[in-house]
């Protein structure tokens, strides 16, 4: 057998196990990555699938239990309201009016299963507009 | 104050564009004088970026919130420290901090002696190419000087999550790692564009490779030092080596570093999310890893050269990559990244590197043909390019599985994401089968299979190995991962000290001390890459250990109950409360005891910021050799009663240990010193391991 050949068969044998394994990662673990309007709009076709949505926790819809093991908070959208039911270690920045994305399932009654929730932290990359910064410092007092 | 800085990013503009010029251009029609005014630009381009940082730099430990910049991310609250970390924490602070850093590395490349100054100049007016690009951006898209509108009393502040030893260092560390990664690309440009693919002739009045250089007045300067040619390699790999080393130790660094941080302040137990902005600046560290290993190839081998080169532009185009990721805004992951057409440039640029190193590729294809080709598979040429395919298939899976993301809504109509689980099945047999060519690597050569003497020792290790992992199976009753691990690494340990001693036995057969002594010091380079192997092993005892040994449980305490958990006994001493300038702090202090050892005190923490009226949970970990207990305080509960994540990571240190080998490693790689011999010192101190153990193989064969 010559080096070429030698070499290929190598190529191949890793080619195959990495999509082999390619295959049983990404088929065990993707899941649709949708806005709340998006999935309710369309609600039968995503129930029972594992999910990711994203959306607004509404205004005076978050009840954390004292623990800060469950929470429950409607999540919204432009359009749609999706009551979100979740256990687990509540993110500190977890608060009404803000962006969260949450992965699990819809249930049977119309209510969303949530597994792990992700607050979206204003990272360092994202700087806010000029307008946008000074309304909130307004906000929090602290321009004058 | 301000109007100084943008004239500095003015003049910096200037400066490294008229540079830039003269060095891409130095072989076509460019005087002498011009060149050496090129050079005093590139310092002016250096001196202008300082002083547009030191002037951004103090605007933030004053507070200046004139700038809007300060105004964003600092206030009067914050330590100087952090105060000055601001500095790279937002989008137009970082890019300012990446561009005088690669102009430094640039300077600092341009004015350490090097063998080839036509190259040196070429790479040199690519860096400023760069360095440009960089000021640009800042001029045109991200100005750090700008003006607020309206001067307010306090500025937004820090984000607390990134108020964190490890944030003060990890970004400018992976940007000074991306500025280091521009110089292998510089040299590999430089060289396709000038046909520097050669060895360079001491001679260079009779090469017909200068014909420009000698009709522009360089003779002057010569072309090359007699004996620099070392060993048949081309002069480019040579000078790119140590940059790469840095780049890929610094980079390497970096990523440690972030996740040091994600594993203190995220509080989630882990190190590694294979979120898109990791995945980003890891790419760059796979193909780096490659590239260092093709760049050995060529100087052993005079082999894999299109591949040296193609790495050399793609990790340099990854890190732009990277960067178009984290700002670009197509993704909306943990990270809430802004959208800006920042992130465009930096793919825009990506594709010209891209297209422009593969043009010169294929046109200089005829050039870059192997000129030796090994006929064994044990070859070590080809096990570099084995293990080049394998890092380059788990780089292409990370790429693809970070990508699903902002293309899956073009093909499928919509979004779609994958988890962790992708990136971990595939890195299990990459990760594995690296450590397995890692392993057997001491006991091969280069260019043909291992000799008879190196095949014994080779089979004696892989029994070892063998006996290890079988053994551990047996005896444990646990992962089969987990023991093939054991046994690899059983493997690496063996074969680098079988490796050592027959190198050793070969230069003073008659004692042993003084033979491994002389093998350390001529084979330096050599046993250095050993060393960061060696680091890597221990980074494969962590990730393994604390990815399949961790547990976790949540627990409710009350003051002064103890609970025995993971061979712990856990103890509630109180709950303190303390309150400082920018923040109060609730925390729990535990008493841990394992075994019959000394209790240590961790304090797990909930930190209120008051500025953003914001609360941050502050992990507390007690570390040891065999693995870390982390603990996260979720919250009080009343009554003396508070909630606790306890959460057992084995392994962890090793990590940390391996990163720092690794480090290590690849400062006794780049140490100067032995650069200084001639070719045949050269050829004699490293690369006559495998020619001197195959004269005596051929004796022996002789012999039989």
């Amino acid at each position: 057998m010559g080096m070429r050949t030698k070499l290929l068969l190598c190529g191949v044998v890793i080619a195959t196990t990495i999509a082999y394994a390619v295959y049983l990662g990404a088929s065990s673990s993707w899941q649709y990555y949708l806005q709340v309007d998006e999935c309710l709009g369309q609600a039968d076709l995503f129930r029972g699938k594992r999910l990711r949505l994203s959306g607004r926790v509404a205004a005076g819809s978050l009840k954390a239990s004292p623990e800060h093991r469950e929470a429950n908070f409607v999540l919204e959208g432009n359009e749609h309201k999706l009551p979100v039911w979740y256990r687990g270690s509540i993110p500190d920045n977890l608060a009404e009016g803000r962006d969260v994305v949450v992965e699990g399932a819809l249930a049977g009654d119309g209510h969303f299963q949530c597994e792990t929730l992700i607050t979206r932290c204003a990272s360092k990359y994202a700087p806010k507009d000029a307008s946008n910064a000074a309304e909130q410092a307004k906000e929090s007092g602290t321009l004058e | 104050m301000r109007n100084i800085g943008e004239l500095c990013l003015l003049m910096a503009l200037v400066c490294s564009g008229y540079g830039a010029f003269t060095g891409i251009a130095s072989r076509v029609w460019v005087h002498p004088w011009m060149k050496r005014a090129g050079f005093l630009c590139g310092i002016m381009a250096v001196a202008c970026l300082s002083g547009a940082i030191v002037i951004l730099g103090r605007a933030l430990l004053i507070r200046d919130f004139d700038y809007e910049y300060v105004a964003n991310y600092s206030s009067t609250l914050l330590s100087w420290q952090y105060a000055l970390s601001a500095l790279w924490v937002g989008q137009a602070g970082s890019l300012l901090l990446w561009a005088w850093l690669l102009s430094l590395v640039t300077l600092l490349f341009r004015i350490l002696p090097t063998r080839d100054k036509l190259l040196r100049d070429a790479a040199f007016g690519i860096l400023l190419a760069n360095v440009l690009f960089l000021i640009s951006i800042l001029i045109f898209a991200a100005d750090p000087f700008k003006p607020t509108l309206g001067t307010p009393k306090e500025g937004l502040g820090l984000s607390p999550l990134l108020q964190h030893p490890s944030m003060l260092i990890h970004p400018p560390v992976t940007f000074l790692a991306y500025a280091l990664w521009s110089v292998p690309f510089a040299l590999a440009m430089g060289g396709l564009i000038h046909k520097r693919l050669d060895p360079v002739t001491p001679n260079p009045g009779s090469t017909s490779m200068l014909p420009m250089a000698a009709a522009t007045g360089n003779m002057s300067e010569p072309q090359g030092e007699p004996g620099w040619g070392g060993g048949g390699t081309a002069t480019w790999t040579e000078i790119a080596r140590p940059w790469a080393i840095a780049a890929w130790a610094v980079l390497g660094s970096g990523l440690l570093l972030g996740a040091d941080w994600a594993y203190e302040v995220l509080g989630w137990g882990g190190y590694w999310g294979w979120d898109p902005v990791e995945n980003g600046s890891f790419l760059p560290w796979l193909t780096g890893t490659a590239l260092i290993h093709a760049l050995m190839a060529w100087r052993h081998r005079q082999c894999l050269k299109k591949t040296a080169v193609a790495l050399a532009i793609l990790t340099c185009a990854l890190c732009n990559f990277a960067t178009f990721l984290t700002r670009s805004g197509i993704f909306s992951s943990v990270h809430a990244f802004s959208t800006s057409p920042i992130g465009w440039m930096f793919l825009g640029f990506m594709a010209v590197l891209l297209l422009g190193g593969l043009t010169l590729i294929v046109r200089r294809r005829e050039a870059l043909r192997p000129e030796r080709v090994a006929r064994n598979l044990l070859a070590r040429e080809h096990l570099v390019l084995l293990s080049t395919i394998l890092i380059l298939a788990f780089a292409l899976v990370i790429l693809a599985g970070t990508l699903v993301n902002p293309l899956s809504p073009l093909v499928l109509g919509r979004s779609i994401v994958v988890g962790a689980a992708l990136y971990t099945n595939v890195f299990i047999p990459v990760g594995l089968a690296l450590l397995a060519v890692t392993a057997i690597v001491p006991l091969t050569r280069w260019g043909g299979p291992p000799l008879p003497r190196q095949r014994r020792v080779l089979w004696i290790s892989l029994g070892t190995g063998c006996a290890v992992a079988t053994a551990g199976f047996l005896l444990t009753q646990q992962h089969a991962i987990a023991s093939g691990v054991t046994g690899l690494l059983t493997l690496v340990g063996f074969s680098t000290v079988a490796a050592l001693i027959l190198d050793a036995r070969r230069r003073e057969p008659d004692c042993l001390r003084r033979g491994i002594l002389k093998a350390l010091y001529h084979g330096r380079r050599q046993y250095a890459g050993y060393v960061i192997h060696l680091g890597l092993a221990f980074l494969a005892i962590g990730i393994a250990g604390s990815a399949l040994g961790t547990r976790r449980s949540d627990v409710v305490m009350s003051r002064g109950e103890v609970i025995s958990w993971a061979g712990r006994q856990i103890r509630l001493v109180s709950l303190e409360q303390h309150l400082l300038p920018d923040k109060a702090i609730a925390e729990a202090v535990l008493e841990v005891t394992q075994g019959r050892g000394t209790p240590a005190i961790v304090r797990p923490a909930r930190h209120l910021h008051r500025l953003q009226n914001e609360w941050t949970t502050a992990v507390a970990i007690h570390s040891t050799w065999s693995g870390d207990f982390y603990t996260i305080l979720n919250g009080r509960l009343g009554g003396g009663k508070v909630d606790l994540t306890l959460v057992e990571n084995p392994m962890m240190r090793w990590i940390w240990l391996g990163g720092a080998c690794a480090v290590l490693g690849a400062v006794i790689g780049i140490w100067p010193g032995e650069t200084r011999r001639s070719a045949a010192g050269l050829l004699a101190d490293e690369e006559c391991d495998a020619s001197a153990l195959d004269l005596r193989g051929d004796r022996q064969r002789h012999a039989a």
